[in-house]
């Protein structure tokens, strides 16, 4: 009796000690048993793989994907701890431009796309999304650069009309060649409409700005902190402050809940929009909206806001099949196909700059011409320096531009506090 | 397990013993082992189990609070008490246990007495007993993200339910993110939401194990309900009380998923409000350790927070037996 007991508990134990073990292993991509190669790669949002997944597995038949989506946040999240366990993560990963700085510092876990024969591709990307991948002064290739943010301001038509303003999307971009003149139009628009709200945040404003700088809270030289010298932010952060001073922002946190109901019941009249926000403006406002959205030239010039990489961990058991799937999900031909299917704009100018591209208009924008004016504003960026510590510092200003918006604190004792934290986090 | 004690048996048996007990023992010593060891074996796989997942990660979470601990890249150095040090002079640390024993207090009070109510009501004859006892405990079902998205929503600062309410009556709409007070407030309310009718069940097995004749003779000497509340069904249900106590005491200082969801900011900023005004001492944890990738110092505020809880549940647990033996 004893032995069968005790024997069974054991077993019992075992097995649910080899399921829970079988459960933590899962994931890292094993082989089919018919021989077929399994490859997986990790995205976030909509990165539009799905159909060109299944053109890859027709052309390429002893491959079998498998596409894992989660939110962008947990992404990042369960990388660095996947990354951090050696097991786990997909065999590609896509990384968001604000974090790849992150884990540019832990290349050591991704393979060298360079050893593929990546740096022959290099001529692919605008030179600084090329750059925004590598590292060890471009000896290292981490990532593949995707799609890229661009810039570009959104309006709702029927509240510029309400406040007697223009409502041609030339002429408002007109209105706008610098953030000191828009503004001025948010003066104009508040004197008429005091209820309506000109920005939905002050926090987006502010980034938009301080991403056409080439310099930010690091040094480009030797990526030392220069937030609190660089009188660059000082200057973006008082130019957005002000907006929330005056109370001409929702000061809603950016594509929260919060924010998607604002959208729907128009009660803010601008926003700062990358290609990528579109999407997300149509989802918010709803189909009521049709056609009451349109896009705009961003003030102060084109700038870059987001977009993404692939990279290949080293704890893949196929480096060069996915460095393969990488290559040719991120060829012009793909990037071309995944913006006219979800609207993420190219990276590589052979992409951006194809007459497919430049003539797609958007619908539900008023039939913005959306191609042009993205693919006008990545020509004329200014790539702006990232520094290894820069997601650790960009919450903190953005917090402090909250705490105005809100009224809690004035412009300059908020600034102060933010760069005090900053301080302490770029250490 | 069960080789270990069989083998010691087979070599003390090869020994100098008694020939007629030798022949009597081979089953008299099994069962006699059985007896013995069984219970032992069967509590094991708990043991082993928590041995794994608790116990192990707790001492590798001490080990790794001694380092400068990268999240990715691991181990970048021995550093002592470092971590230690540095989190007692973190005035950002200090915020967050303030803002945690505000919210424990806030949401564990209410939801104890309510829960007490609560019960002593579905302990009456109420119609359709079962229904009202299962719906209780709906809350808790619930998944504590839907709650959180709907509390969101009430709560909102332009459009939300409940500043719509305040209007009503004349009361200047509350931005419930932005204060402090107001964001301790409407977490503290999903909390009490969540976990009142778990409670208040626990209170009603209790209650209902209480004689019913000393209710009988009580209101013949005409005590009131509420008399006969206080003086008797609360004082037997002591020992319920008190672990329902620790049980939130435990809960309540590791509060996460509620005010991590409320933040606007999600775990992108993850500091709980611009200011922040409602981060958790948890929430701190994963800033530090998920968002900034320091899992050294991240670990020593667990166990920072793992030495804090034990503190305050002992200390609720001789308050609240004083309390029990005065009465």
């Amino acid at each position: 009796m004893s032995r069968t007991l005790a024997g069974r508990a054991t077993s019992i134990t075992a097995v649910a000690l080899a399921a829970t073990l079988v459960a933590a292993c899962g994931g890292g991509g094993g082989d089919a048993g018919d021989g077929k190669i399994k490859l997986s790669i990790g995205v976030f949002s909509d990165f539009g793989y799905t159909n060109l997944i299944k053109e890859y597995q027709a052309s390429h038949p002893n491959v079998e994907i498998e596409q894992r989506t989660v939110k962008m946040e947990q992404h990042h999240t369960q990388l660095a701890t996947q990354l951090a366990g050696g097991r786990g993560a997909a065999d590609i990963v896509a990384i968001e431009e604000g974090n790849i700085t992150q884990f540019r510092q832990s290349k050591d876990k991704f393979v060298n796309l360079a050893d593929h024969g990546a740096k022959e591709l290099e001529s692919q990307w605008a030179a600084w999304k090329w750059n925004q991948g590598t590292t060890d002064g471009g000896n290292f290739v981490l990532g593949l650069g995707t799609d890229m943010g661009s810039l570009a301001l959104c309006y709702r038509r029927d509240l510029f009309e309400a406040a007697g303003l223009p409502t041609d999307r030339e002429q408002v971009g007109a209105l706008w060649p610098t953030w000191e003149k828009y503004l001025e139009v948010a003066d104009t628009f508040t004197r008429k409409l005091p209820d309506k709200k000109f920005v939905d945040t002050a926090q987006n404003v502010y980034k938009a700005i301080l991403d056409q700088t080439e310099e930010g809270y690091f040094a480009k030289a030797d990526d030392s902190f220069i937030g609190d010298r660089n009188d660059k932010v000082k200057q973006a952060f008082t130019l957005a402050a002000s907006l929330g001073e005056k109370k001409q922002t929702g000061a809603l946190a950016p594509f929260s809940q919060d924010w998607n109901v604002a959208l729907k019941q128009a009660s803010f009249a601008t926003t700062t929009c990358p290609a990528w926000a579109l999407a997300l403006i149509k989802a918010g406002a709803g189909d009521e909206a049709s056609g009451k959205w349109d896009v705009a030239a961003a003030p102060g010039g084109g700038g870059n806001w987001g977009g993404s990489f692939l990279a290949v961990p080293k704890q893949t058991k196929h480096p060069e099949e996915a460095y393969e799937l990488a290559k040719w999900l991120t060829a012009p031909e793909q990037q071309k196909r995944i913006f006219k299917e979800t609207g993420n704009l190219p990276s590589e100018p052979a992409a951006y700059k194809d007459p497919e591209v430049t003539a797609t208009t958007n619908e539900y924008f008023n039939s913005a011409p959306v191609g042009q004016i993205f693919g006008n504003s990545a020509e004329s960026l200014k790539p702006t320096y990232r520094g290894t510590k820069d997601s650790k510092v960009t919450p903190v200003f953005g917090n402090a531009l909250s705490r105005v918006e809100t009224g809690k604190q004035s412009t300059s004792d908020a600034f102060d506090q933010a760069v005090q934290e900053a301080r302490d986090a770029a250490k | 397990m069960t080789v270990a004690p069989e083998r010691a048996t087979a070599g003390r048996g090869s020994g100098p013993v008694p020939p007629s007990a030798q022949r009597l023992s081979w089953r008299d010593k099994l069962g006699r082992l059985d007896a013995k060891y069984t219970p032992y074996v069967i509590i094991a796989p708990f043991f082993v189990v928590f041995g794994i997942f608790g116990l192990y990660p707790l001492l590798y979470t001490a080990w790794v609070s001694l380092h400068e601990w990268q999240l990715i890249d691991g181990d970048q150095g021995f550093t002592g008490l470092a971590n230690y040090t540095e989190l007692l002079s973190d005035k950002n640390f200090w915020n967050a246990l303030g803002n945690t024993v505000s919210l424990f207090l806030l949401s564990t009070i209410p939801q104890l007495f309510a829960a007490l109510g609560l019960a002593a009501l579905l302990d009456r004859g109420l119609r359709g007993r079962a229904f009202w006892r299962a719906g209780v405990l709906l809350p808790n079902v619930i998944s504590v993200a839907a709650v959180a998205l709907v509390f969101a929503q009430l709560f909102g600062r332009d459009f939300g339910i409940v500043n719509a309410l305040l209007g009503f009556v004349g009361i200047d709409p509350v931005d419930w993110r932005a204060q402090t007070w107001a964001s301790h407030l409407a977490i503290s309310s999903m909390v009490v939401w969540r976990w009142t009718g778990y409670n208040a069940l626990i209170y009603l097995a209790a209650m209902q194990s209480v004689p019913k004749d000393m209710y009988e003779s009580a209101m013949l000497d005409g005590a009131s309900r509420w008399r006969v509340f206080w003086s008797i069904t609360v004082p037997s249900i002591r020992p319920t009380i008190l672990f329902t106590v620790i049980v939130s005491t435990i809960g309540g200082m590791q509060l996460f998923v509620e005010p991590q969801l409320f933040d606007p900011g999600g775990t992108a900023t993850g500091t709980g409000g611009d200011d922040r005004q409602f981060q958790t001492l948890v929430m701190y944890l994963y800033e530090k350790g998920f968002r900034l990738f320091d899992a050294g110092y991240s670990s020593a505020i667990a166990w920072v927070l793992f030495l804090v809880i034990l503190v305050v549940a002992v200390v609720n647990f001789t308050v609240a037996r004083r309390i029990a033996s005065k009465g």
